[in-house]
């Protein structure tokens, strides 16, 4: 939300850079609110990213020359049909206007 | 850190205790548990029993961390605007505002098409949400919500219906009917419920289903004609802002960001998390899917937008320019996926080249700044949402 706040485009570049860093004082301020109380909740919590980490870990991966590969395959097949890319004549685009006709 | 606030899936007999109470569903080795808190914490407080310390946990976490970067850093053979010097490159687009869409009368916020390529959904902050007919500029329908800040809306496959939602923490569907006395706010139905606002909507492959993202951390997808919740979404540490669902029939993934510059992607029917990226340096405002489902592109409020791929599972190019200084907020890919149209705060929509990693073009218009960018079902042209009440369409 607190993109928000931000109404006048020239404070803007100085509003980010204080959200970014109240999100990095509130990010390193958070572990000293853990109390004894909170510590099965901090284990349960550690445990679950352990696991999701081990998931992420174990996916197949692909070289990213393979991929780039495949993905300039896919557009170079499909850009004939790209109207934005190609750019198709006015006739056929509904919201380019015509030519008006002439009544011989 | 948002209020994370646990909507609880079901109420019913715990799997240990017996005792029913709202469970928590968790997956321990891909099954799912369904416990109810207090047995969940003993199992936790079971597991330091047996050796396992807080320490050792986050020392395996780090190591785990370590390694995944290690893993995916081993691919990383060339980089994408490498291999795509070969393709020739991109003439300047020649496209201008065609039509200028007045009505609404504060900032609009969101916008969908239609599948018929002509009409298309806008939701604003004054709460009206207008279907438009981009063609012939006529307003076919005005919903007026009672709630203000309509950040998301979302058209139905078959045309027949919206989805609509925001500060009210619902999304509601509205039927559309052709009768245009009809008072359709009286017809509206809350399908979901979160405990915070709703940021992101879409329908899943049918009017049947709906996907919802929401500022109380979470995703769920529902059942449109009973108002279940069929599927929860936990992961996310902030709010989740945009989601965008896999494009081919038969996947049956989707991707979210949000506030804690992470990008999920999510296997909808298990619920489970299956791949997470985090590379961007503030929230991540918008994301969408490549067009062939392989790929997907972030805008983050860092005024960058990155380019992940999901089978190398990295980041595979960067869009920025030191003359880029406001955040990105939304992006759309063109119909083959060559050209990235982002949506920034400082009025401009950027065109960029995907494979090469230039900008292409500017498209300059907008008196404030653009809240959302969607090209048409058939790739002919760009409809622009910005806070300056108006929406443009490019073509």
């Amino acid at each position: 939300m607190q993109n928000l706040l931000c109404t006048n485009p020239s404070f803007s570049p100085v509003l980010i850079h204080n959200f970014s860093l109240l999100s990095f004082i509130y990010s390193v301020a958070l572990p000293r609110m853990s109390s004894k109380a909170h510590s099965s909740n901090n284990i349960a919590h550690a445990r679950r990213t352990v696991q999701q980490l081990r998931i992420e870990a174990s996916i197949e991966r692909i070289k990213v020359s393979k991929a780039s590969a495949d993905l300039m395959n896919y557009c170079s097949e499909h850009a004939r049909n790209d109207p934005l890319l190609m750019g198709i004549p006015a006739s056929d685009n509904p919201f380019k206007d015509k030519k008006p006709c002439t009544i011989l | 850190m948002c209020d994370q606030t646990f909507v609880a899936v079901t109420f019913g007999p715990c799997d240990s205790c017996s005792k029913a109470s709202p469970l928590m569903n968790i997956y321990i080795k891909n099954e799912p548990i369904n416990y109810c808190s207090f047995c969940v914490e003993m199992m936790a407080c079971q597991g330091l029993q047996k050796g396992e310390t807080l320490a050792s946990l986050k020392r395996e976490c780090d190591n785990l961390k370590k390694k995944l970067e290690e893993e995916r850093g081993k691919l990383n053979d060339v980089e994408l605007h490498q291999v795509a010097e070969k393709t020739e490159v991109l003439g300047a687009l020649s496209v201008k505002t065609r039509r200028v869409l007045k009505g609404h009368g504060n900032k609009v916020l969101c916008m969908d098409w239609c599948k018929d390529r002509r009409r298309l959904v806008s939701s604003s902050q004054d709460g009206k949400v207008i279907v438009w007919d981009a063609f012939t500029l006529n307003k076919e329908h005005g919903i007026t919500l009672p709630c203000t800040w309509v950040m998301a809306c979302a058209y139905a496959p078959s045309g027949c219906a919206v989805a609509c939602g925001g500060l009210d923490n619902k999304c509601s569907v509205v039927p559309l009917s052709l009768d245009k006395t009809e008072n359709l706010a009286a017809k509206k139905k809350s399908v979901a419920m979160h405990t915070n606002y709703v940021s992101g909507c879409t329908f899943t492959n049918s009017d049947m289903q709906l996907l919802t993202c929401s500022g109380d951390g979470t995703c769920a997808l529902w059942d449109v004609e009973s108002g279940q919740l069929l599927q929860s979404f936990h992961g996310h540490t902030a709010d989740v802002l945009s989601l965008d669902l896999a494009p081919s029939e038969t996947g049956n993934t989707f991707v979210s960001g949000g506030c804690d510059k992470k990008a999920n992607v999510w296997d909808m029917r298990s619920g489970q998390n299956i791949q997470s990226f985090e590379s961007h340096e503030s929230d991540i405002n918008c994301v969408k899917y490549y067009p062939s489902g392989d790929a997907f592109a972030s805008a983050s409020d860092d005024a960058t937008c990155r380019f992940y791929d999901l089978r190398a599972d990295r980041e595979v190019a960067v869009y920025q320019k030191d003359s880029i200084i406001f955040g990105a907020s939304t992006v759309d890919f063109s119909l083959s996926g060559r050209l990235l149209f982002a949506g920034y705060n400082d009025y401009t929509i950027n065109a960029w080249d995907v494979l090469k990693g230039t900008r292409v073009s500017v498209l300059f218009g907008h008196e404030n700044r653009i809240s959302r960018v969607r090209v048409s079902p058939d790739g002919t042209a760009l409809c622009s949402a910005s806070w300056d009440n108006t929406l443009r369409i490019w073509a």
